[in-house]
C-alpha cells in the first residue's frame, strides 16, 4: 500500500499525538506570520474611509463641479505637504453657494459656522506615511505625475478612500525604477 | 565642513542651533549622568602641552562623514553607508540598534537612543517637521543638515538652476556668530571650502587612522603659546 505524504507524517509523528503537534507548530509558527501579513491591509480595510466631521465630497467639489486639485491643495506643486485649504478658501464659494437639498445645506452650514467662530475642522486623515518618511508632493508634480496616479479617481468618490496605493515601501522603490528615479535611502529617509 | 579653529570662541551657539534643527532630545542631568548625550555636533575640551606648559583648548566634533568610513562596514543591516554625494547616511527605520557603527567610530560622532525621547508639553510643536523623530534602541548622527540640502537641491531643480557654492548652509554654520563654520562642496575648486582648504593651517582630526573624514580643520594660531615641549627638554 502507498501511502500519503500526509499519511507518513502523521504515522511517524504517532497517531494524536503528532496531530497535536502539527496543530501547535501552526498555531505558533504559521498564524502569527499570516495576521502580521495582513493586519496592515485589515486595518487599512477598516480606516481606508474614516467618518468625517463636515460630509465633505470630491465628486461634488472635483468631480461635478471640475474644480482643478490644485485650486484647493495650493502646497501640492509648491511644497512637501499638499496641505488642507483653510476655512477661509471654502468661504470663497460658500459665502454665495449654501447647497440645494437639506442634505448639503446641514453640512455647509457647519462650515459657515466654524469660520465664524473661528474654528478650525478637524479632518481625519486618509493618507498617511510614517514619521520615518519623506513624501514631497511639489517634486512628483514636477516630474510630471498627476494627482490621481497615487490617489485614484478622487473625482468619483464622495467619501475620500485609500485604495488605490499601498503606500508600502515596495510600492515606493517599485515605481522609483520604473521611473529612473532616485532609489537611495537618503531620497525618502533622513 | 571647513572649521577654523582661530575663528571658534566655543560660544556652542553650533550645539543649540543642531539641537533646535535636527529633534535632539533634550540632555537632562540625569541623561549627563548615564554619559547618554546626544550632540550631533559638541566641543570638546583637551589639553595642550605639558606642565606647566598647558592650555586648555576646544574644539567643535561633528560626524567627520569619512570618505573610508569605520562604522559602514560593521553595520549588519546596511542601514549606514556611503552615498553618491559624499555623505555618510544613516537610515533609521533600518537600524536595529547592534551599535557596532558607535564602537567602531574613532571620532565617538554617533549616539544611540537608549531611551525613547520625550520632550516637555510646551515643546511638543516646536519639533522640525522636516526631521524624522528618532524613537529608542536605534543609532543617530550628524548629516550635514541633510533636510536643508534636500530641500534646496528641490528649490534648485524646480527654478531651474544648479547649486551655487554657499547655498546650502548647515544649522550649525548658520549659527556661527564667528562664521568659524563653513561648508560646502570641497570638489568645485571654486567653493568657499576648497580654498579654505588649501590654507597651510588645515588639518583633520586623527587623519593617521586613514578614516578620510571630510571635516577639515584650521590650526589655531596662538601668539601667546608655550614654546614647543621638546625645546625645554633639551
Amino acid at each position: 500500500m502507498r501511502l500519503g505524504k500526509g499519511m507518513r507524517i502523521a504515522i511517524l509523528l504517532g497517531g494524536g499525538f503528532g496531530s497535536a503537534l502539527l496543530g501547535l507548530a501552526v498555531l505558533v509558527l504559521v498564524v502569527p506570520r499570516v495576521v502580521a501579513h495582513y493586519s496592515w491591509s485589515v486595518e487599512r480595510l477598516f480606516r481606508q474611509a474614516p467618518a468625517q466631521p463636515i460630509a465633505f465630497s470630491h465628486k461634488t467639489h472635483a468631480g461635478d463641479a471640475q474644480i482643478p486639485c490644485l485650486f484647493c491643495h495650493r502646497g501640492a506643486d509648491k511644497e512637501e505637504a499638499a496641505t488642507i485649504p483653510s476655512l477661509e478658501q471654502c468661504m470663497f464659494c460658500h459665502r454665495f453657494i449654501i447647497g440645494t437639498t437639506e442634505a448639503q445645506q446641514a453640512e455647509i452650514r457647519k462650515v459657515i459656522e466654524a469660520f465664524n467662530n473661528r474654528e478650525a475642522v478637524q479632518w481625519v486623515r486618509v493618507f498617511r506615511l510614517p514619521d520615518h518618511v519623506r513624501f514631497v508632493h511639489e517634486a512628483h508634480i514636477r516630474a510630471g505625475f498627476t494627482c490621481a496616479e497615487c490617489h485614484g479617481a478622487v473625482e468619483t468618490m464622495t467619501e475620500m478612500r485609500q485604495f488605490h496605493r499601498s503606500l508600502k515601501m515596495g510600492d515606493c522603490v517599485g515605481c522609483h525604477r520604473q521611473n529612473n528615479a532616485p532609489t537611495d535611502c537618503a531620497i525618502c529617509h533622513y | 565642513m571647513v572649521v577654523d579653529m582661530d575663528r571658534c570662541t566655543g560660544c556652542q551657539a553650533c550645539v543649540v542651533a543642531c539641537q533646535a534643527e535636527n529633534n535632539i532630545p533634550i540632555n537632562t542631568e540625569t541623561i549627563f549622568l548615564q554619559r547618554r548625550v546626544i550632540e550631533w555636533i559638541w566641543v570638546e575640551r583637551y589639553w595642550e602641552g605639558e606642565y606647566p606648559h598647558v592650555r586648555a583648548r576646544y574644539i567643535p566634533l561633528l560626524c567627520q562623514q569619512c570618505d573610508n568610513a569605520p562604522c559602514e562596514p560593521v553595520c549588519p543591516v546596511y542601514a549606514t553607508y556611503h552615498n553618491d554625494q559624499g555623505l555618510n547616511v544613516q537610515v533609521y527605520n533600518r537600524c536595529v540598534g547592534t551599535r557596532y557603527c558607535a564602537n567602531n567610530c574613532p571620532y565617538h560622532a554617533r549616539f544611540f537612543n537608549f531611551w525613547q525621547p520625550v520632550w516637555p508639553e510646551t515643546l511638543r510643536h516646536h519639533l522640525n517637521p522636516d526631521v524624522t523623530v528618532r524613537w529608542r534602541g536605534i543609532m543617530e548622527k550628524c548629516t550635514f543638515c541633510i533636510q536643508r540640502i534636500r530641500r534646496v537641491q528641490r528649490e534648485a531643480a524646480r527654478d531651474g538652476r544648479t547649486l551655487q557654492d554657499g547655498d546650502i548652509t548647515p544649522a550649525c554654520a548658520q549659527a556661527c556668530p564667528t562664521d568659524a563654520l563653513v561648508f560646502g562642496d570641497i570638489l568645485d575648486p571654486q567653493s568657499r571650502v576648497a580654498q579654505l582648504a588649501k590654507n597651510k593651517r588645515a588639518y583633520k582630526v586623527i587623519e593617521d587612522l586613514g578614516t578620510g573624514p571630510n571635516v577639515i580643520y584650521l590650526k589655531k594660531v596662538d601668539p601667546y603659546a608655550p614654546a614647543a615641549d621638546h625645546d625645554h627638554k633639551h
